[in-house]
């Protein structure tokens, strides 16, 4: 309701603002010229009065001449390739301007580590996409601002969960082991690469990851995300750059405007595509056709209770999103402040699920000392509510949420006569008793802090000195009650709580110099030293056997553990560990007669992680460039030209901590038994807690290092109307972190050694910016980008499974194989070519796994954006597509075979009469193999901003309607072709399973943007 | 000075003592982990906590899967059929009932893990400064190592071992069968002095002296198997030979001359009512028995299975009427899990009520049959065995005396004491409620262990020894020979250079 009271608010006085620009009085005559310092005077000026269609161009010599209305004060003089220039005509008649050129449109201003840098001069591959480009939408991580928009960089979002887990591939996957996104550093401080809140503690039917740890960045407050990419960028975050870096820059106020803005949304979301499952009568006749019964079977009369339910329907809905955010920011020369508040609360379309998010922000900056100390402030704080559908990555036969709704009898009532839930058995449990019988909530605080001291000690040279903190802490609470019918649940009552407190710590301290060492020779330096250390403390309990069957008295009485021998147990553990990174840095850039330009990078690292003998790593990087366009010979029609070439290696420790030192924890969880509870409706029993190894001596463990190369070329024609880059790289990751199995007997079954293979990387990445049209009543731009990776394991001799499949029957099954010269996780699986007579799966080449040519990883990434601004309306279309990579359908596979619905579990129409017979075991087999190729109209904006000039308090106001996820074109058959879920074994990641993640959703959204 | 030097040069220090106060060695104080290398980097650790671990290591036997699936799914004492989709399991169990399995198996890769990190964590108890192990707690962790290693010896004919400050740059040794048997006997019998005596209990889930006899009856009765050498062909024929089986029955005595006798009621012995047969069973909270009822009871029961493993009809055909171990049914009294009977339950199944189940899968009664295909079963296929019991399930058992009398039996026999056997074999007969044999031979011996020891995990041994492993049974039509040991895991062999794999894999 109260956004409506906005709305009808805004409504009127955009309704005012409309009426005030009619109010037309006298007219007058200005003339003048316009020139630019470096040409002369400049013909083709457009010469336009603001707030109005009226105008002109100026002539051969710069000259113009135009009769302006009375009341409309201000010209506005616009030309490609410079800056728009305002001015007030006051009581002048004569105005002559001096254009300036446009850096920002010929060269952006792009951040990379420990500084920042023009894009002109720039010898590294950096992707730069600032806020007006970011994608619009319901969006909760700022990851998700820049999917599509970076060539190189592909983003996946997990699922459909509001504030899911994204995984970002720069370049490719070199990794194998979960530390495989880049390094994120926010407004200098990088961040620790860990989850912050706790992941789903499996209470009997999975677990499930945690949440996005980014989501505590508003993305309204973010300025720019900026994504370096090759090792000559990287290099200067050495052990954490191997990934790629991104780095994210907030807002900042601005001197000499106070401004006062708000902008809310509120969206619509709804599920895109729903399983085509069988209605009630459907299921009854299929039933009976692929048991072989006969109509009026009394096992029919058992089966069909008669309701015709839509379980799918039970548990999704129509979500409802809204985000508001109010910042202040102003400032003089002397001091500039930005403050922020946001609120987001964005449901999920399954029930129970949603983010919630309060954030504050402040940036400020103030300087001393007549100038010469500068110091900057940067703060976040978030508070962030996530409740939880008990929607899992792994779950066996009785499925989660999901697939309870997917295979439970449609013929079932959600309810009783008398109102309460059906439950009909533990192994055909209700979804809606399922979500209403439970909760999982979480909450997570986090702040991040830093303030600079930016000192100048002499004209070229200036010292930097960072303190950040960053700390958070995080509970998560779920608890279902034991009047649930689900084994392992039933009768006794689950309930799991867990804690994450991590404290970071950075102090960082660098010299820059800068100096013209000639009259064409500039000289940029950087040197420096880091310090990190990194907390994490978790503790976490797992109860069942409650007296209770109340999910309040569960969550927050835990005292209400029946604890009588052999009724109910309640046991924990709790975990501290400490990480140091400490970091000597160098850096310089030469940049000769302005054509030649040199960078060249150091970065020694030393860390916990690592046993004695490997404590540091050394990581050096080179490259250069050239600006051919500033060379004679090069025409002129070539506006920028410029060859840049790099070579560099980084590394990568995203690995547990102290994996050298023998040592020993107690755990309650070494008898294949999951957290150590044995829950059954006969009671609760526990095992022992014990001691068991946790690491061998292993001093010899050191980095992962990448080693890449980048050619690229940077190219403008038309005055920069059309321009774009092209970069070729190769990465070669080797030493591989790499889990391995321990030569029996050991203490543990594996250990952490640094594999001697390669994982190649190789690609091509372009990207296109077009200028098409761009007059001051319509303009067109487009920007595209494509990349091509191909990926590989070279010189590796093991064998290593991954991709586990789960499902009724489907235990031990896996889909992925990492071996020599395939790419990785490719799928190993059973060539699987139908059906015999008797309807049991025919498998050609025999009932044995194999590589079959296919992977999961995307050859092509694509993106194109098409942004057309007609009069006071703006349109944006954005396209993304995925080429060349394939799913594995894990939710086809546990649940819509012959066997399934003969065993009375619901199916999709095309199982019904697909020639399987009900007693094939739909092994792991290309049979559930599928390309999974899309392009996906992702965003599309229609924005109106209306005319301010009248109202005084009011300096700007927009409207806009954005649809997210329109529509997708792909030839997969489950509910979307971008998915992955973990399904990871023995640690060693996954890639492109799909197992009823959580849904995909359209959505539709609209969003006010107003400034005072 | 001016302002602007002083300026400068106070900055200078500043910065340069922001830049040195601020390194670190990079040292981090372990505090959630007890680290167990001492100042030279020796091992160093807590005899009696890692004793506990290696005790409480038990409880990984009482999974369905890995290590107990070696011993039972091989042998014709139980089937795990795929039904429909269920237990499919990209064909882990099918391949061990039809003796295809390959060294990529994954339980025979589970297993091998599973019993040699326990082997090592009883080295690392033996090895143990801090404080070193008592000589009772050194003679428990022999006698725990004895019966890991006699685990990885039986199933796959060779044992790597690791010294406890050997790295993960050291390549395991090995010990061939051979060795390892003389390896395992000697722990025995270097531990026999300093472990307890005690009589039989419910809770005995310490190591004994019984315990150790138990164990070395086993040994010495299955020496000939492990003396023989395996080739593509199998063991040839083993001999027994009678100075072992005179110490099969030397061990035996040792036993029963610590009070251990035949009980009474044949379940007692899997319920919190055991009372004379219990030589070593697992600490309470070190894995659960609950896994063999729910391994094969059906969805449908109270509590619901996970409608699994059944017996072979075959099997269940070595049984007369009035066996006890043939089953007792169920006297459903509305109480909870009354509705199961105990042994092997047949035909209709009936609820805490008495009203018979409806098959949820089948929409039709809930009918045990006894003939179960291995692969495309219906839900109800298949006789079900339960020993432990939903309503009093005892500890789970390692070792108990009706092995031991068996063993003592066989020993008998196999060294012409064909009478005492019989007697031996008729007084157990007689307690179980069945009629006495007349005449006794390596067949019914054989038989009479299986009706005893059925599902606890005796039979693939025992049809070694009997000579039955490579015969044919119910979907089972592969006889190679040398299957009578697994295959080296090949990751094993992928990462211990030193291990060779065994003949016919």
């Amino acid at each position: 309701m109260r956004i409506f009271t906005q709305f009808a608010y805004v409504m009127f006085m955009a309704t005012a603002v409309l009426w005030s620009g009619t109010a037309l009085a006298q007219e007058k005559t200005v003339s003048g010229t316009v020139t630019s310092d470096a040409e002369g005077p400049l013909p083709g000026v457009n010469v336009l009065v603001k707030g109005t269609s009226s105008g002109t161009v100026t002539d051969l010599d710069g000259n113009y001449r135009l009769t302006i209305p009375e009341g409309n004060n201000t010209l506005v003089f616009s030309s490609i390739g410079y800056a728009n220039q305002e001015v007030e005509v006051g009581s002048q008649t004569t105005i002559d301007i001096v254009m300036a050129e446009d850096v920002q449109a010929l060269s952006e201003v792009v951040v990379i580590g420990y500084g920042t840098q023009e894009a002109r001069d720039a010898t590294g591959a950096v992707a730069s996409v600032k806020a007006e480009d970011f994608n619009g939408g319901v969006i909760a991580s700022p990851e998700q601002l820049i999917q599509g928009k970076a060539a190189g960089v592909q983003i996946t979002q997990s699922s459909g969960e509001p504030g899911a887990g994204i995984n970002i591939r720069i370049r490719g996957t070199s990794s194998v082991r979960s530390g495989n996104n880049p390094l994120f550093v926010v407004d200098g401080v990088p961040l620790a690469g860990d989850d912050v809140s706790g992941g789903g503690a499996d209470t009997g039917f999975g677990t499930s990851s945690a949440r996005n740890p980014l989501n505590f960045i508003n993305p309204q407050d973010i300025a720019s995300i900026d994504v370096l990419k090759d090792a000559s960028a990287t290099a200067i975050y050495g052990s954490r750059g191997a990934n790629g870096v991104v780095i994210i820059t907030t807002k900042t106020g601005k001197s000499g405007e106070s401004k006062l803005n708000y902008s809310g949304n509120i969206g619509v979301s709804n599920i895109t595509k729903k399983y085509d499952l069988l209605n009630a009568s459907e299921f009854v006749d299929a039933y009976a056709q692929v048991n072989g019964l006969s109509a009026g079977d009394p096992a029919l009369q058992t089966l069909d209770l008669g309701s015709d339910t839509d379980w799918q329907d039970e548990i999704f809905r129509t979500a409802i999103s809204q985000n508001h955010n109010l910042s202040y920011s102003g400032g003089n020369e002397n001091g500039q402040y930005r403050l922020s508040l946001g609120y987001t609360d964005q449901e999920g379309i399954v029930e129970r699920s949603s983010l919630r998010r309060l954030t504050a922000r402040f940036n400020g900056s103030s300087s001393f000392l007549n100038d010469r100390l500068n110091v900057t402030t940067q703060v976040t704080i978030s508070d962030i509510r996530d409740s939880f559908a008990p929607i899992s990555d792994n779950a066996g036969a009785t499925g989660d949420l999901l697939g309870m709704a997917l295979k439970l009898n449609p013929t079932y009532p959600v309810r009783n006569p008398d109102g309460t839930l059906f439950q009909r058995s533990v192994t055909e449990a209700s979804p809606v008793a399922f979500l209403e019988l439970g909760q999982d909530n979480a909450n997570t605080v986090r702040a991040l802090g830093n303030i600079t001291f930016d000192l100048s000690i002499t004209d070229d040279l200036s010292f930097k000195t960072i303190l950040g903190g960053d700390r958070s802490a995080s509970s998560r609470s779920a608890a279902y009650s034991g009047d649930l019918l689900i084994q392992g649940i039933e009768e006794q009552g689950r309930a799991a709580f867990s804690d994450i407190t991590t404290i970071n710590t950075l102090m960082e301290n660098y010299f820059n110099y800068n100096k013209e060492l000639s009259s064409n020779v500039r000289m940029e330096a950087v040197l420096g030293y880091s310090y990190q250390r990194f907390q994490r403390e978790t503790s976490n309990i797992q109860a069942a056997g409650f007296r209770s069957t109340d999910i309040d008295v569960m969550l927050n009485n835990l005292a209400a553990v029946d604890l009588t021998t052999g009724n109910g147990a309640i046991i924990g553990n709790s975990t501290s560990r400490v990480d140091e990174l400490q970091s000597f840095f160098g850096r310089v850039n030469f940049d000769i007669s302005d054509k030649y330009l040199l960078t060249a990078t150091l970065r020694a690292d030393g860390s916990t992680r690592f046993g004695d003998n490997n404590k540091y790593g050394v990581f050096p990087a080179f490259a250069g460039a050239w600006r051919l366009s500033d060379e004679a010979f090069v025409p002129d029609g070539l506006t920028d030209l410029k060859l840049r070439a790099g070579y560099g290696v980084t590394g990568n420790q995203e690995i547990p901590s102290n994996l050298y030192t023998n040592r020993q924890r107690y755990s309650f969880d070494d008898n294949n038994v999951s957290n150590g509870l044995n829950v059954s409706p006969t009671g609760v029993t526990i095992n022992n807690g014990a001691l068991s190894n946790v690491a061998f001596a292993n001093p010899d463990l050191q980095w992962e290092s990448t080693t890449q190369i980048n050619i690229g070329v940077d190219w403008g024609i038309l005055n920069n109307r059309l321009r774009g880059s092209i970069d070729y790289y190769r990465k070669n990751t080797n030493d591989l972190l790499f889990q391995v199995f321990s030569a029996q007997p050991a203490p543990q079954e594996f250990f952490w050694e640094n594999l001697d293979a390669d994982v190649i990387n190789e690609g091509v990445e372009v990207t296109l910016n077009a200028n098409i049209a761009d007059s001051e009543t319509f303009a067109w731009d487009i920007s595209a980008n494509a990349a091509y990776n191909d990926n590989r394991v070279e010189n590796f001799d093991g064998l290593i499974n991954t991709g586990s499949i789960s499902g009724q029957g489907l235990s031990g099954a896996f889909a992925q194989r990492i071996a020599d010269g395939q790419p990785l996780f490719a799928y190993f699986l059973r060539p699987f070519s139908g059906f015999d007579d008797a309807g049991q799966s025919i498998y050609p080449q025999g009932d044995v796994q194999q590589f079959v040519g296919r992977a999961p990883l995307p050859k092509w990434n694509l993106g194109v954006t098409n942004n057309f601004y007609i009069g006071n309306f703006d349109l944006s279309v954005f396209f993304a597509g995925q080429l060349g990579q394939y799913v594995y359908n894990n939710t086809q596979n546990a649940f819509f075979t012959a066997g399934a619905l003969a065993g009375g579990n619901n199916v999709t129409q095309d199982v019904v009469g697909n020639g399987e017979s009900r007693g094939n075991a739909p092994e792991v087999s290309t049979r559930f193999l599928e390309d999974a190729s899309f392009v996906r109209l992702q965003n599309f904006t229609l924005g109106y901003n209306f005319d301010t000039d009248g109202i005084e308090f009011l300096s700007s106001l927009r409207l806009y309607l954005t649809g997210q996820n329109l529509f997708v074109i792909t030839n997969y058959n489950g509910q979307d072709p971008e998915v992955n879920i973990n399904k990871a074994i023995d640690n060693i990641p996954s890639f492109g399973i799909d197992y009823t993640p959580f849904p995909q959703a359209r959505t539709f959204l609209l969003g006010l943007n107003v400034s005072f | 000075m001016s302002y602007n030097t002083l300026f400068r040069s106070l900055s200078f220090l500043l910065v340069l003592g922001l830049v040195f106060t601020a390194c670190t060695d990079l040292e981090v104080e372990e505090v959630e982990s007890v680290v167990i290398e001492d100042e030279a980097g020796g091992f160093s650790g807590d005899a009696g906590a890692l004793l506990e671990t290696a005790y409480n290591q038990l409880g990984a036997l009482t999974a369905q899967q890995n290590t107990y699936s070696l011993l039972v799914h091989t042998s014709d004492e139980m089937i795990p059929p795929t039904r429909g989709t269920d237990w499919g399991d990209n064909g882990v169990w099918r391949l061990l009932h039809s003796h295809n399995w390959d060294p990529t198996h994954q339980y025979i890769l589970d297993a091998w893990n599973e019993l040699n990190s326990r082997v090592f964590t009883t080295n690392q108890v033996l090895a143990s400064t801090n404080p070193a192990p008592n000589p009772q707690q050194t003679a428990e962790a022999k006698f725990l190592r004895a019966f890991y290693m006699w685990h990885v010896m039986d199933l796959y004919g060779q044992v790597p071992f690791r010294e406890v400050n050997e790295g993960v740059d050291v390549d395991p040794r090995v010990l061939t069968r051979a060795e390892a048997f003389d390896f395992i006997v000697r722990d025995l019998e270097e531990a026999l002095p300093d472990l307890p005596t005690a009589g039989p209990s419910a809770t005995n889930d310490r190591a004994s002296q019984a315990a150790a006899n138990a164990l070395l009856a086993r040994l010495y009765l299955n020496r000939g198997v492990y003396n023989a050498t395996v080739n593509e062909q199998g063991a040839l024929s083993p001999t027994f030979d009678q100075a072992d089986m005179t110490r099969v029955i030397e061990h035996a005595d040792a036993v029963i001359a610590d009070g251990y006798t035949l009980e009474e009621n044949y379940y007692n012995n899997f319920s919190t009512n055991a009372q004379s047969e219990l030589i070593l069973v697992n600490a309470e909270g070190a894995g659960d028995a609950e896994t063999r009822f729910y391994m094969t009871l059906h969805y449908d029961h109270n509590p619901s299975g996970w409608n699994g493993f059944a017996t072979l009809a075959d099997f269940y055909a070595k049984f007369e009427d009035g066996d006890v171990r043939k089953g007792v049914a169920a006297t459903p009294d509305g109480s909870d899990f009354s509705g199961i009977g105990r042994g092997f339950l047949v035909g209709q199944q009936f609820n805490d009520n008495g009203e018979p189940i409806t098959n949820s899968r089948s929409n039709s009664p809930l009918v045990y049959e006894p003939d179960v295909p291995l692969i495309g079963a219906d839900t109800d296929d298949g006789y079900r065995a339960i020993k432990y019991h939903p309503e009093d399930k005892g500890r789970y058992v390692q070792l108990r005396y009706g092995d031991v009398h068996l063993m003592k039996a066989e020993a008998l026999l196999r060294n012409g004491q064909n009478a005492e056997a019989l007697a031996m074999v008729n007084e157990l007969r007689a307690v179980r409620g069945a009629s006495p044999l007349a005449s006794l031979d390596e067949a019914s011996m054989l038989d009479e262990r299986g009706r005893e020891l059925y599902w606890e995990g005796t039979r693939r041994i025992d049809q070694i020894r009997f000579g039955t492993f490579a015969d044919t049974w119910a979907e089972k039509t592969t006889t190679d020979p040398f299957r009578i040991i697994y295959p080296i895991p090949q990751q094993a062999i992928d990462s211990n250079p030193n291990l060779e794999q065994n003949p016919g894999y």
